[in-house]
C-alpha cells in the first residue's frame, strides 16, 4: 500500500482485499499440497508461492480499472478501490463459500519453543523472519537497483520521469503488482495462525489506516514503525487495561494528526 | 397431511378475490410450473384444482454477508430442505410452498425488505431473522403489518430484558443468554474446584449478556468463585495472541468464551499454539456453531462445548435428524449447525399451525387464526420436539458436552452429551433474569 501510494498517489483500499484473497488462495494451495501428499514440513513453500502468484491479479486491476482514473480526483480513486473491496469480498464468497476456512493443524507443524519464559509457536518466528527478509528485499530493490531508482524518480516527479523516457504505464503496472503481491503474500503467510474470513479485508484496512497515519503516507520506514507502534500498544493495552485497546490506537492517531499531520516519517520519501 | 388430489373446492373460496384476478392466474400458473414438487397430475386437473394448488408464498430473511453469513446460509438451506420435503408430500393443505428469499442486513434495509415481502410479494408469513439488532426493529413492524413473523435466531430483547412481552404476530427465538446459563449450570458438574475464571466474548450485547448471565449462574453454584479478567475484542478480530497472553497472565483456573463464528476457531488455534489449555479448563458456550472447523489438531479434549439447540451427531437423534445430516453433508459437504434446527422448526410449526387452524374452518385460515394456532403448538423438529411458548418464545433443548477426539471425523465432538431444556434454563415469561437466577433453589 505504501509503495503504491508513494509512486502512484493512489490510496488503495483494496489492499485489504488482496490480503484476504492471499489468505484464501493460501488455504486452498495448502489443501491441494496436503492432498497431493507433500511433506508437512515444507507447507510454507506452496503457501508462499500461491500468495505471490495470486499477486498477478494486481496487473488486471491496475490495467483494467485504475489506469483510467489516474488523472481524476482522489475521491474517484478511493471509490473505485472501495468498489474493488466489495466485489472481491463477494467473489471470495462465491468461490470459497461463507464459512471461515482454515489450514487445520499446520500452525503447529514446526512445533513450539520457549522464548523469554513464554511458549511461542515456531511458525510465528518463521513469519517474523520472512517479514524482515521481505522488508530488506524491498529496501534493496528500491535503493540499490535500476528499477528502484526509476520507481523513486517517478514517485518524486512523474512528469520529469516521463519526460526522461520512463514508461509510466509499465512502472505503474509493475509497482501495483508488487504492492498486490506483498498483500497477497502477507495474507497467505498469516493464514496458518488464523482462519480466512471473507470480511477480513475490511478489518485489515481499518488497522492499516491507523498504521499509515501514524507512520506517514508513502513511507516504508513509517509503515514499519507505525505497525510496531500499533501492535505493541494493542498488546500492552489488552494486558493492562483491556477497555483501552481500540481507544488507545485512535488517541495516538488523533495525536499524530494534530501534532504531526504528515505522520512520523511522512514526507521523508520512499 | 392432505394430498393435493384429495383437495376439496372449498379452500379456493378463501382467496376467491385473488382467483378472480386474471393477472394473478397467470402468475400462479408460472409459480406452479416453478414449484418443482407439485404433482404433475394436479397441473392438468380442472381449473378449480389449479386454483386450489395456488402456491403459498413464504418470505425468508437470511443473512448473506459478513460474519454471520454461514449462519444465514445454514438457516436458508434447512428451510429449502423443508420446502422440498413438504412439496414432495403434497404441500400445506394441498398448496405447494414457494419461498421468496430476501437478505437480512442492517435494521433499516431489512425492515424495507420485510415490508416488501408482505406488501408486494404478499407472503403468508415471514421466516428468519438472526441478529437481535435487526429483529428488535422487525418486531414492531411485524405487529404493524399483521402477518406472522417467525424468527430463527433473533429476539426482541434489549440486553436481557424483553421489549415485546405480549406480541400478536411476532414469534421470537430463545432468549440470547440461555446457552451461557446452560454452561453455568454444567460448569460445576464437570470442573470441580474452580476458583478463578477469565472471560472473553465479542464486544456487543450478546458477548456482554452471556458473560453477565454466566457469572450470575456460576456464583449460585460456587459462591466463592472469582472472576479475574474480562476481555471484549470487537467482532471480526482475527488475531487474539495478545488476549491469550493476558489470559495466561491472569492465571485463571478456567476460561469462559462465548465466541460463535470464525473467531472461535481462531482463538482455539492460537490458544493451542501456546498450550493454554494444558493448564486451564475451557468453556465454549457457543462454538458448536462452527463445530466442524474445530479440528482435533488444535482443539483439546476435555473442554465444555455448546452446540446451541441441535447436535448433529446426537446418538439419540431421531431418524429425521439422521436423514437431514446425511443429505446436508451430501449436498453441502459440511455437517449442519444449529441454525438449521431453528429454521426447520419455524417452517414446520407454521405448517402445523395452518393445518390446525384450518381443521376447524375447513378453509385456508386467516393469518390471525394461524398466529393464534402457533401459540403453544409443538412439532417434531430436527433436534426433537420443540414448541412455541404462549408468549411467542421458542422452547427447545440445549446440547452441550465435553469435547472428545474419539470419533471418525477430523474435528472434535462431545461425549457425554448433556441436554438441558429451556424449561430449566430460560427465564419464565415476564420474569427479570437476575432476580430469577438469584431465586433458584440450589
Amino acid at each position: 500500500m505504501q509503495v503504491v501510494f508513494g509512486v502512484q498517489k493512489i490510496f488503495n483500499l483494496a489492499c485489504g482485499s488482496f490480503y484476504a484473497l492471499g489468505a484464501y488462495v493460501g488455504v486452498s494451495a495448502v489443501g491441494w499440497y496436503a492432498a497431493a501428499g507433500g511433506p508437512p514440513a515444507l507447507f510454507i513453500v506452496p503457501l508462499a508461492l500461491a500468495g505471490l502468484a495470486v499477486g498477478a491479479v494486481g496487473v488486471v486491476i491496475e490495467r483494467g480499472l485504475l489506469s483510467f482514473v489516474y488523472e481524476r480526483d482522489e475521491t474517484f480513486q478511493l471509490l473505485l478501490t472501495f468498489a474493488v473491496v466489495l466485489m472481491m469480498e463477494d467473489a471470495i464468497r462465491l468461490t470459497w463459500g461463507t464459512a471461515p476456512r482454515s489450514t487445520a493443524g499446520l500452525y503447529l507443524a514446526y512445533g513450539q519453543t520457549q522464548l523469554l519464559g513464554a511458549t511461542v509457536p515456531v511458525y510465528n518466528l518463521v513469519v517474523i523472519a520472512a517479514s524482515l527478509a521481505i522488508a530488506l528485499a524491498i529496501g534493496w530493490l528500491l535503493t540499490r537497483t535500476t528499477f528502484g531508482r526509476i520507481v523513486r524518480a517517478t514517485a518524486d516527479n512523474r512528469e520529469m520521469a516521463a519526460a526522461l523516457g520512463v514508461d509510466l504505464r509499465r512502472v505503474y503496472a509493475k509497482v501495483f503488482t508488487l504492492g498486490t503481491a506483498l498483500g497477497t503474500l502477507g495474507g497467505a503467510l498469516v493464514i496458518p495462525a488464523t482462519a480466512a474470513m471473507s470480511e477480513m479485508g475490511i478489518e485489515l484496512i481499518v488497522e492499516a489506516f491507523a498504521v499509515v497515519v501514524i507512520g506517514g503516507l508513502g513511507s516504508m520506514r513509517g509503515a514499519f514503525v507505525g505497525a510496531l507502534v500499533v501492535g505493541i500498544l494493542r498488546s500492552f493495552a489488552i494486558s493492562i487495561y483491556p477497555e483501552l485497546e481500540m481507544l488507545l490506537i485512535y488517541l495516538i492517531v488523533i495525536a499524530v494528526l494534530v501534532l504531526r499531520p504528515r505522520g512520523l516519517f511522512g514526507g521523508a520519501g520512499v | 397431511m392432505r394430498h393435493p388430489s384429495q383437495a376439496t373446492p372449498e379452500p379456493l373460496r378463501a382467496h376467491g378475490t385473488r382467483y378472480n384476478n386474471p393477472r394473478y392466474n397467470r402468475r400462479q400458473f408460472l409459480g406452479l410450473t416453478g414449484a418443482a414438487a407439485a404433482s404433475a397430475a394436479l397441473r392438468f386437473d380442472a381449473a378449480p384444482a389449479l386454483a386450489q394448488a395456488e402456491p403459498v408464498k413464504l418470505g425468508v430473511l437470511a443473512i448473506r454477508a459478513g460474519i454471520a453469513a454461514p449462519v444465514g446460509a445454514a438457516g436458508l438451506r434447512a428451510t429449502e430442505w423443508w420446502a422440498e420435503r413438504v412439496n414432495k408430500s403434497g404441500g400445506i393443505l394441498g398448496r405447494p410452498v414457494q419461498l421468496v428469499v430476501e437478505e437480512e442486513s442492517n435494521p433499516k434495509d431489512t425492515v424495507e425488505r420485510y415490508r416488501k415481502l408482505v406488501l408486494q410479494d404478499k407472503v403468508e408469513a415471514v421466516l428468519g431473522g438472526i441478529s437481535t439488532g435487526v429483529t428488535l426493529a422487525l418486531g414492531p413492524v411485524a405487529e404493524d403489518l399483521a402477518t406472522p413473523w417467525l424468527s430463527w435466531d433473533g429476539t426482541t430483547q434489549k440486553g436481557v430484558e424483553e421489549t415485546m412481552p405480549n406480541p400478536k404476530w411476532a414469534f421470537k427465538s430463545v432468549d440470547n443468554e440461555v446457552e451461557a446459563i446452560v454452561a453455568g449450570i454444567l460448569t460445576p458438574k464437570y470442573f470441580k474446584g474452580i476458583k478463578t475464571v477469565a472471560g472473553i466474548g465479542n464486544d456487543y450485547s450478546y458477548g456482554h449478556d452471556c458473560w453477565e448471565s454466566y457469572q450470575a449462574v456460576l456464583k449460585r453454584y460456587v459462591p466463592d468463585v472469582k472472576f479475574v479478567l474480562e476481555l471484549f475484542p470487537k467482532l471480526g478480530v482475527t488475531d487474539f495472541t495478545s488476549h491469550i497472553a493476558a489470559i495466561q497472565q491472569s492465571k485463571a483456573d478456567m476460561l469462559m468464551c462465548s465466541f460463535w463464528s470464525g473467531d472461535a476457531t481462531i482463538i482455539m488455534k492460537q490458544a493451542a499454539a501456546v498450550g493454554l489449555f494444558k493448564t486451564m479448563k475451557g468453556v465454549f458456550t457457543t462454538a458448536g456453531g462452527v463445530h466442524d472447523s474445530l479440528k482435533k489438531e488444535f482443539t483439546p479434549e476435555g473442554l465444555l462445548l455448546g452446540y446451541n439447540t441441535m447436535y448433529f451427531d446426537d446418538p439419540k437423534g431421531s431418524p429425521l435428524l439422521k436423514q437431514f445430516v446425511r443429505e446436508y453433508k451430501a449436498k453441502h459437504n459440511e455437517y449442519p449447525p444449529y441454525e438449521c434446527d431453528h429454521a426447520f422448526f419455524n417452517a414446520e410449526s407454521y405448517k402445523a399451525a395452518v393445518e390446525k387452524a384450518a381443521r376447524s374452518g375447513r378453509q385456508w385460515p386467516e393469518k390471525a387464526a394461524v398466529a393464534k394456532a402457533l401459540e403453544g403448538i409443538e412439532v417434531e423438529s430436527l433436534s426433537g420436539r420443540r414448541s412455541w411458548r404462549e408468549d411467542h418464545v421458542q422452547m427447545c433443548n440445549f446440547y452441550q458436552g465435553i469435547t472428545t477426539h474419539k470419533n471418525s471425523y477430523d474435528f472434535v465432538t462431545i461425549s457425554p452429551v448433556e441436554v438441558v431444556s429451556t424449561k430449566q434454563a430460560m427465564k419464565p415469561a415476564g420474569a427479570k433474569l437476575f432476580d430469577w437466577i438469584n431465586g433458584w433453589k440450589i
